[in-house]
C-alpha cells in the first residue's frame, strides 16, 4: 500500500539480521559448532551496530532535535531510534549470556532465533501500523516457544513451554481482537499515529461522528489485556512464576527482558497513541494494574525459595512499577511519565539481566541453581559473582545511589508531580499509587537483600560449581558495569529518557513532520536530511 | 610582603595538618618508630612562621589587623532579613550615651536594610591576640613533641600519638586564627575531637575510655551553650564574622541605600569585632548582650574547665602525660579564655555578664584550690591547680578593663609555661617510678633525679606566685586589676552620693563605670571585693598545695615503688632539655614580659592592647603596667606564708599534718548523745544521789520523762552532727564536693532513666507495630500465592475474566447495555 523503497531502506538492519539468523539456522546443520557461530552472531550485531550509528548520523541529529517522521508502516523518532540500538545491545549480551546454552549440536538454533527475537524487537520500537505491529510482535513470541523448547529436554521444561504457548496464544488472540476492533471503530484505518494528510486510528476516529465509543473502549481494554500478558500485568502474569521456574536460566532471563521491553514499547506506541486527549477512562485502569501488578508480584515475591520464582514475581512488581507511568502520562502527558518509564525499563532490564546472566553463569544444563539456599556463601567461592549479583539486585531494590533508585525516583517523582500541580480528585488517587509505590519498594527490598544475606552471610552448604562459561561471565560483569554507569551518570539517562518520551515531545511545540524519505538517504553518510523535513501536525 | 604575611599566616596550620595526614597515612606501615619526625619538622616550622608573625605584629602599630580571605566556604545569599528594616535593628541596638552619635547608629543601621548573606569565608586574621596565642602555641607543642619522643618511646601507638598531636596543632592554631564565628566553633569542636582521642589513647583501659567519654559529653554541654550563642549573636548583629566585610554589591538598591554618614561608596557589613562596629560601640546591651555572654560563657566554662563543668578536666588525666601538658594544661583548656578576651566587646556591653564571668573564675579558683589540698594522685593536683588558674584568668578578664584582661592573658601565657613544665616534670617522675602517680607510694626522689627535682622546683616556684618568677607578675597582675576595679566602683559610688544628680557631669566620672547603674555600681563594688578576698586566699591555697606536692615527691625518707622495677632513674635528654629550656621560660618570661618594676614598661600588655577587640570599647582606667608595690607585697606575703604553712607540715616528720586531717575529719565529734552517755551520767556521784532521792519521794517517773525528753533532743542533734561525719572539710576536699556524685545522681541517672523508657518504648511499641506491619504483606502472599494453582486453564480463565473486568472498569455502562443487547437478542429469539 504505502510501503516502497525507502521504507526497505529504512529496516535493513532488521533484514540483515533476519538473513544471518537464516544463515546461522542453515549453517549450524551443515558444520556444527558453537563458537563460530556465536562469533558470527556477536560480529553481526556489533558491526550492525556501528553500521547503523556511522549512516544514521544525519538522522540522529534530526530526531534528537524533536523531529518525527512517518514513512509507511514505521514512525521514525528519537525514541524508535535509541530502543533499536538499546535492542542490539540486548541481543549482544543475550548471545553472549547463552553462549553455552542447549545442547553442542542445537547452539546455532539458540542464536539464531535469538538473533529472529532481536529482529522483531527491534521492528516494534519504530511499528506504526497495526498489521506490522502485531507480525513484529508475533516475530518475538514465535522464537521465543522455541528458545523455551530448546532450553531443557526435560518433563519440567516441556510444561513450562506449552503453559507460555497457549497463555500466549490466547493472548495475542485478544491482542488481534483489540486491534481488529480498532481497525474497525476507526473505518479502516491501520496507521496508528498519523499525519494531517494520512490520518492515524486518533484522527480518524476524531473525524468520525461520535457512537462508536463502547466498541472503542473495548477493542482499548483487549489491547491492553493482550499487551499486559507481555510485561506480565496482574492478572495476566500467572504464567510467569510456573514458566520461569520451568526453563533455564537463561530463557528466564530472555523472558524477563526480551517480551516486557516489547511489552512497553507496544503500550507507548499504540495504547497510550489513541486515547483521546481528554479521557477520563484511561488512568483508573492503568491505576488499577499499576496497584495490583506491583503490589501482588511484591508480597508473592516475599519467602520464595526458588530463585526463577522469586525473579518471575519480582518482574511482575517491575511491571507494575513501570505502570505509574503509564498512569501518570494518561493523567498528564507533559509530566514525564512515559519518559520515567523507559528510564524504569532502561535500568530494570539491565540489572534483571544481569542477575539472569550470574545465575546462567553458576549454571548448565545439567544443573540449573534454583534454590535460593544454594546461593549460600557464593561470596566466597565467587566473589566476583557474587558481588556483580548484590550489586543488580541492590539496583532492583532501589537503593541509592544505584540505577534502580534513580528510576524509581523519575517514576514516583512523576506522579508527585501531578499531585503538587494538579486538583483534588485525581491527585489524590495519584498520591495513593506513589505511597503504594514506595511502600513497595520497601518490601521488594525484604526478598532481595535476603539473597544477598545468604550470599555473604550464610556459609556453603554445597560447592557452587560455575559451569555457565566466559560469555556468561562476561554478560554478568557488562550488565554490572551498564547498571554502574547508569548510576554515577543518571543524568545522561534522565536526558535521554525525556528526550524520548513521545507525549512530552508533542507537549512541546510541536514539530511534527511527514517525511517521505528517499532510499537513498536512509544510506546517505551525511545529506542534509533536515532540509527534507516538512512541518506537519497530527 | 602580603603576599609572604598570608603564606606563613596559612603555613602555621597547614605544616601540622599535612603532618597529621602524612603521619596517618605512612605511619602504621613506613614510619613506625620514626613516626615523630614529620610532626616535630612541622612544628619547627610552624613555631617559626608564628615567631616572625609576632615579631611583624609587634612593629605594627596599635589596632593592627590583618584579615586574609582564602575561599567561601558557605554562601547562603540574603539569609539574614534584619527583621524587616532599619527600624528594629537600630531599637534594639543599645548604643551608651557619649560613645555614638545617633547618626553614627544610622549609618550603622544604614548598611542593613537589605538582607544579608549568610556567608563563611575562609579567614585568617593576625592581631596581636592571635600573634601571642600562635607563639604560645607552636612552641609549647613544639616542646612537647620532643618530650614526647622520649615519653611514648615503645608504644604501640606511637605514630597514632602523633598523628592526633599534629592534628590537634592544627585545630588549636586554626581556633585562634579564625575570623568567624561558625569556623570558631568548628575548630572549637576539633580540638575537643583531638582531645576525646588523646585521653582515651590507650583505649584498652576502662578508665581511659570513660574518661574520655566524660570529657567529651560534658564539654557537649558548654558547646551546646555555645552553639546558642553564636545563633544569638547572628540573629542580634546578623554576621557573624569578626572583621568588617563589604556587603554583596547583589542589584541597584544599594545605590539608592547609599551610606547615609560616609562619603564610601562601599558599603559595609560591620563584622561583630570588626573596627567599624568597634568605633562605634555599636553593641547589645540589656537582657540579649547578657544572655550572649552567658551562653558563650557557658562554652568557655565547658573548654576551660570552670565550675560547674570543671569534672572532666581531672579525670582527663587518664591520657597520656605529654598531652596532659599540652592540651590540659597549656593550649587547649585556655581556648574558653581566648574567646572570651577575643569578644570583650561583647562583654564590655553586658557589665552583668562580666560579673557573672569574674565570679565563676574566683568560685572556681577557689573550688579547685581546696579540692587539690587532699589529692595524692600527682597529675590530678596539677589538674586541679590548672583549673584553679584557670579561673585566675577568668578573673582577670571579669574585671573588664584592659588592665585585667591583658593580666589575664599574662597569665595565660606564663602559666603555659610552667604548667606544661609540671606536667612534663611529673611525667617525667611517672616515667621512672613505673607509671605510679600516687605521692604516697614514692618520696624523697630529688636525689635521684637531681634535674627534674629543680625543674619541678622552679615550676612551684613559678605556681605559687614567688618573686621574680614568671607566676607572680602575672597573678600579681590579676589581683592588681582586680584591686583597681573595686577602687573605681567605689569612687564612682562616692561621688554619686555626694553629687546631687547622679549624672550630672559623665565626663568627670571613672571611665569604665559611668554607664553602670547605681545598683550595679554598689553590686560590684561589694562583688570584687569579695572576689579580690577569695583570690588572695586562693593564692595561699596554692602555694601549700604547690609545695605540699613538692614535699611529697621530692623529700621525705627515699621510698620508690616496686614498680619503678629498681630501675628508677633520670630521664632520658630529650626528656630533660624541654623541661630545661621550659624552665627558663617560666623563670625570666614575667620579668621579660613585664618590665614595670624597673623601667615602667610593659611590653606583653603594650602588645596585648593593640588588639582591635581591646582598643575603643574597652575602658582603659589607669596607666597600662603600672606596678604596685603594695598589692605585690601582699600577695607574696601570703605566698610566702602559704611555702611556710607547707613546710611546717610536710617536712620533717608529718605528725601535725595527721593532726590537722584528724581535726578537719571531725574524728571524735561521734553524736554526743545516747542512752549509754545518759546512763554513765546516771551513775556520776552528784547525779547519782539527786536520782536516789528523786526515786524515794516517789519522783522517779519525772526522771525518767527527763531522761527520755534528753534522748530525743539528742537524736534530733545528731543529724547534723551525722552529716559533719560524713561530709567534713576534709572528706569535702578529697571527695571533690562530691560534685560528680551529684551529677550522678541528678542528671546520669535520670537520663539513664529516660534511655531505658524509650528502649523499651522502642523495642515492644513502636517496634511491635513495625513488625507487625512487616509480617502483613507475607500474609497476603500467602493467601495470593495460593491462585498459583499450575492449572493452565485456570490461568486463562483468570486472564479472560480480568479483561471483563477492566473493560467494566473503563466503560461502566457496559453491563447495562450488555444486559439491555441480551435482552434484545433474547426478545429476538422469544420472537422468532
Amino acid at each position: 500500500m504505502f510501503v516502497d523503497l525507502s521504507t526497505i531502506g529504512l529496516v535493513w538492519p532488521e533484514f540483515i539480521l533476519i538473513l544471518i539468523a537464516a544463515w546461522i539456522y542453515v549453517g549450524g546443520t551443515l558444520a556444527p559448532g558453537r563458537t563460530t557461530w556465536n562469533v558470527l552472531a556477536w560480529s553481526t550485531y556489533l558491526v550492525v551496530f556501528l553500521v547503523m550509528l556511522k549512516n544514521e548520523r544525519a538522522l540522529w541529529h534530526d530526531v534528537a532535535a524533536g523531529l518525527v517522521a512517518i514513512n509507511g508502516p514505521l514512525i521514525v523518532d528519537y525514541l524508535g531510534q535509541v530502543s533499536r540500538y538499546g535492542c542490539l545491545l540486548l541481543g549482544l549480551l543475550i548471545t553472549m549470556i547463552a553462549s553455552r546454552a542447549g545442547a553442542e549440536r542445537l547452539a546455532t538454533e539458540v542464536s539464531g532465533t535469538i538473533m529472529m527475537l532481536v529482529a522483531g524487537l527491534m521492528l516494534v520500537c519504530r511499528a506504526n501500523e497495526l498489521v506490522f505491529l502485531f507480525v513484529a510482535l508475533e516475530l518475538i513470541s514465535v522464537p521465543t516457544y522455541v528458545l523455551l523448547f530448546l532450553g531443557r529436554a526435560d518433563r519440567a521444561s516441556g510444561e513450562a513451554t506449552v503453559k507460555y504457548f497457549f497463555l500466549s496464544l490466547i493472548a495475542s488472540a485478544m491482542l488481534l481482537y483489540g486491534m481488529s476492533t480498532l481497525y474497525g471503530v476507526a473505518d479502516g484505518t491501520t496507521v496508528i499515529s498519523g499525519t494531517a494528510e494520512v490520518p492515524g486510528i486518533r484522527g480518524a476516529l476524531d473525524r468520525l461522528p461520535a457512537g462508536h465509543t463502547s466498541l472503542f473502549l473495548i477493542g482499548w481494554v483487549m489491547v491492553v489485556c493482550g499487551l499486559g500478558f507481555k510485561i506480565a500485568a496482574v492478572p495476566f502474569h500467572f504464567y510467569a512464576p510456573d514458566v520461569y521456574e520451568g526453563t533455564t536460566n537463561i530463557n528466564a532471563g530472555l523472558l524477563a527482558v526480551a517480551p516486557k521491553v516489547a511489552g512497553i514499547l507496544a503500550l507507548i506506541r499504540l495504547v497510550l497513541a489513541v486515547v483521546p486527549a481528554d479521557a477520563a477512562w484511561g488512568w483508573p485502569l492503568m491505576w488499577v494494574l499499576a496497584m495490583l501488578t506491583m503490589t501482588w508480584g511484591n508480597v508473592c515475591a516475599l519467602w520464595q525459595q526458588n530463585l526463577r520464582r522469586l525473579m518471575a514475581f519480582s518482574s511482575v512488581a517491575h511491571a507494575g512499577y513501570m505502570l505509574i507511568g503509564f498512569t501518570v502520562a494518561l493523567v498528564a502527558p507533559a509530566a514525564g511519565g512515559v519518559g520515567a518509564t523507559l528510564l524504569y525499563l532502561t535500568v530494570y532490564a539491565l540489572a534483571g539481566l544481569g542477575v539472569f546472566a550470574a545465575l546462567a553463569y553458576l549454571s548448565d544444563e545439567r544443573h540449573e541453581v534454583d534454590g535460593v539456599a544454594e546461593l549460600a556463601g557464593l561470596a566466597r567461592s565467587h566473589p566476583w559473582v557474587a558481588g556483580a549479583l548484590a550489586f543488580c539486585l541492590f539496583s532492583l531494590a532501589g537503593i541509592p545511589p544505584l540505577a534502580g533508585f534513580w528510576g524509581k525516583l523519575a517514576l514516583f517523582t512523576g506522579a508527585v508531580r501531578v499531585v503538587l500541580a494538579g486538583d483534588g480528585g485525581v491527585s489524590s488517587w495519584l498520591l495513593v499509587l506513589a505511597v503504594t509505590g514506595v511502600l513497595n519498594a520497601v518490601i521488594a527490598a525484604a526478598y532481595y537483600l535476603r539473597v544477598i544475606g545468604v550470599m555473604y552471610f550464610t556459609a556453603p552448604v554445597t560447592r557452587v560449581a560455575a559451569p555457565g562459561g566466559m560469555g556468561a561471565m562476561l554478560g554478568t560483569l557488562a550488565c554490572t558495569l551498564l547498571v554502574l554507569v547508569l548510576s554515577v551518570w543518571p543524568g545522561l539517562a534522565f536526558r535521554m529518557a525525556d528526550a524520548a518520551d513521545p507525549l512530552l515531545r508533542q507537549a512541546r511545540p510541536a514539530v511534527v513532520a511527514a517525511w517521505r524519505m528517499e532510499a537513498s538517504a536512509a544510506f546517505a553518510h551525511d545529506g542534509d536530511l533536515a532540509g527534507r523535513w516538512q512541518k506537519g501536525g497530527d | 610582603m602580603d603576599e609572604i604575611l598570608n603564606i606563613l599566616m596559612i603555613l602555621v596550620p597547614a605544616l601540622p595538618l599535612a603532618a597529621a595526614v602524612l603521619v596517618a597515612a605512612l605511619g602504621p606501615r613506613m614510619l613506625r618508630a620514626r613516626s615523630h619526625w614529620p610532626v616535630v619538622a612541622a612544628l619547627i616550622g610552624s613555631c617559626l612562621a608564628s615567631l616572625v608573625l609576632l615579631w611583624h605584629v609587634w612593629r605594627q602599630p596599635s589596632g593592627y589587623e590583618r584579615v586574609a580571605t582564602y575561599w567561601t566556604w558557605a554562601l547562603v545569599p540574603d539569609a539574614y532579613a534584619g527583621e524587616s528594616g532599619t527600624q528594629s535593628v537600630d531599637s534594639r541596638i543599645d548604643v551608651p550615651p557619649g560613645t555614638a552619635t545617633p547618626a553614627d547608629s544610622a549609618r550603622l543601621a544604614g548598611s542593613s536594610p537589605r538582607a544579608r548573606d549568610f556567608a563563611v569565608d575562609i579567614t585568617l586574621r593576625l592581631d596581636a591576640l592571635t600573634g601571642i596565642m600562635l607563639a604560645m602555641v607552636t612552641f609549647v607543642s613544639l616542646l612537647v613533641a620532643i618530650y614526647s619522643i622520649g615519653y611514648m618511646h615503645g608504644d604501640r601507638g606511637y605514630w597514632r600519638f602523633f598523628t592526633y598531636i599534629a592534628l590537634f596543632v592544627f585545630s588549636m592554631t586554626m581556633l585562634v586564627s579564625v575570623s568567624n564565628f561558625v569556623l570558631l566553633f568548628v575548630f572549637w569542636e576539633a580540638v575537643g575531637v583531638c582531645s576525646y582521642l588523646l585521653i582515651g589513647f590507650w583505649y584498652e583501659k576502662p578508665a581511659a575510655a570513660a574518661a574520655g567519654m566524660k570529657a567529651f559529653l560534658v564539654n557537649r554541654v558548654g558547646d551546646f551553650g555555645f552553639m546558642l550563642g553564636v545563633f544569638l549573636i547572628w540573629t542580634t548583629y546578623g554576621t557573624l564574622n569578626y572583621h568588617d566585610t563589604p556587603a554583596p554589591v547583589r542589584d541597584t538598591v544599594a545605590a539608592s541605600a547609599a551610606p547615609v554618614g560616609g562619603g564610601e561608596a562601599a558599603e559595609i557589613v560591620p563584622g561583630v569585632l570588626g573596627s567599624q562596629r568597634i568605633a562605634t560601640g555599636a553593641y547589645v546591651g540589656g537582657g540579649t548582650g547578657l544572655a550572649i555572654c552567658l551562653l558563650l560563657l557557658l562554652g568557655a566554662c565547658g573548654k576551660s574547665a570552670q565550675f560547674p563543668l570543671h569534672v572532666w578536666l581531672p579525670d582527663a588525666m587518664e591520657g597520656p602525660t605529654p598531652v596532659s601538658a599540652l592540651i590540659h594544661a597549656a593550649t587547649m583548656v585556655t581556648a574558653g579564655v581566648y574567646m572570651v578576651a577575643r569578644c570583650t566587646p561583647l562583654f564590655t556591653a553586658s557589665p552583668d555578664g562580666q560579673l557573672v564571668v569574674a565570679a565563676i573564675g574566683t568560685f572556681t579558683a577557689l573550688l579547685a584550690a581546696l579540692i587539690a589540698l587532699t589529692q595524692f594522685d600527682l597529675k590530678r593536683v596539677l589538674a586541679y591547680s590548672t583549673i584553679s588558674q584557670l579561673g585566675y584568668m577568668f578573673l582577670g578578664l571579669g574585671t573588664g578593663t584592659l588592665a585585667g584582661i591583658s593580666a589575664g592573658m599574662f597569665h595565660l601565657v606564663t602559666h603555659a609555661f610552667f604548667k606544661a613544665l609540671l606536667f612534663l616534670g611529673a611525667g617525667s617522675v611517672m616515667h621512672a617510678m613505673g607509671n605510679v602517680i600516687d605521692m604516697r607510694q614514692f618520696g624523697g626522689l630529688r636525689r635521684v633525679m637531681p634535674r627534674t627535682f629543680w625543674t619541678f622546683l622552679i615550676g612551684c616556684l613559678a605556681l605559687s606566685g614567688i618573686a621574680p618568677l614568671s607566676g607572680f607578675w602575672s597573678k600579681d597582675a590579676i589581683l592588681a586589676s582586680v584591686h583597681a576595679r573595686v577602687e573605681v566602683l567605689e569612687h564612682e559610688l562616692v561621688r554619686r552620693q555626694g553629687a546631687a544628680e547622679p549624672d550630672a557631669d559623665p565626663a568627670h566620672g571613672s571611665a569604665g563605670a559611668v554607664e553602670l547603674s547605681a545598683d550595679q555600681l554598689g553590686r560590684g563594688a561589694w562583688a570584687y571585693r569579695l572576689m579580690y578576698i577569695t583570690a588572695l586566699i586562693t593564692a595561699f591555697l596554692t602555694s601549700v598545695y604547690t609545695f605540699r606536692m613538692l614535699y611529697l615527691t621530692f623529700f621525705g625518707a627515699q621510698r620508690i615503688p616496686a614498680e619503678a622495677g629498681g630501675r628508677a632513674h633520670e630521664s632520658p635528654g630529650l626528656m630533660v632539655w624541654p623541661l630545661l629550656i621550659l624552665a627558663g621560660c617560666a623563670a625570666v618570661a614575667g620579668m621579660v614580659l613585664d618590665q614595670s618594676y624597673w623601667n615602667g614598661t610593659h611590653p606583653f600588655a603594650a602588645l596585648l592592647a593593640g588588639t582591635p577587640s581591646l582598643t575603643g570599647a574597652v575602658a582603659s582606667t589607669e596607666a597600662l603596667g603600672a606596678f604596685h608595690i603594695d598589692i605585690a607585697a601582699v600577695s607574696l606575703l601570703v605566698a610566702v606564708a602559704g611555702v611556710a604553712c607547707a613546710s611546717w607540715l610536710y617536712l620533717g616528720d608529718r605528725r601535725t599534718v595527721h593532726r590537722l586531717r584528724a581535726v578537719m575529719d571531725l574524728e571524735g565529734w561521734a553524736p554526743a548523745g545516747g542512752r549509754a552517755n545518759l546512763l554513765r551520767l546516771a551513775q556520776r556521784p552528784g547525779v547519782r544521789g539527786w536520782n536516789q532521792w528523786m526515786e524515794r519521794m516517789r519522783l522517779g517517773w519525772l526522771m525518767h520523762l527527763l531522761v527520755e525528753l534528753v534522748l530525743l533532743l539528742a537524736l534530733i542533734l545528731s543529724v547534723p552532727l551525722l552529716l559533719c561525719r560524713f561530709m567534713s572539710p576534709y572528706r569535702l576536699s578529697y571527695g571533690k564536693f562530691f560534685l560528680d556524685e551529684l551529677y550522678w545522681g541528678l542528671v546520669v541517672q535520670p537520663l539513664r532513666g529516660i534511655a531505658w523508657l524509650c528502649s523499651v518504648l522502642d523495642d515492644f511499641f513502636v517496634d511491635g507495630i513495625v513488625n507487625a506491619l512487616g509480617r502483613l504483606p507475607a500474609h497476603l502472599g500467602t493467601i495470593l500465592r495460593s491462585t498459583q494453582t499450575g492449572l493452565v486453564q485456570f490461568y486463562a480463565l483468570a486472564m479472560i475474566l480480568g479483561g471483563l473486568m477492566l473493560l467494566v472498569l473503563v466503560d461502566q455502562q457496559l453491563v447495562s447495555r450488555v444486559g439491555a443487547w441480551l435482552a434484545a437478542i433474547m426478545a429476538g429469539c422469544g420472537a422468532w
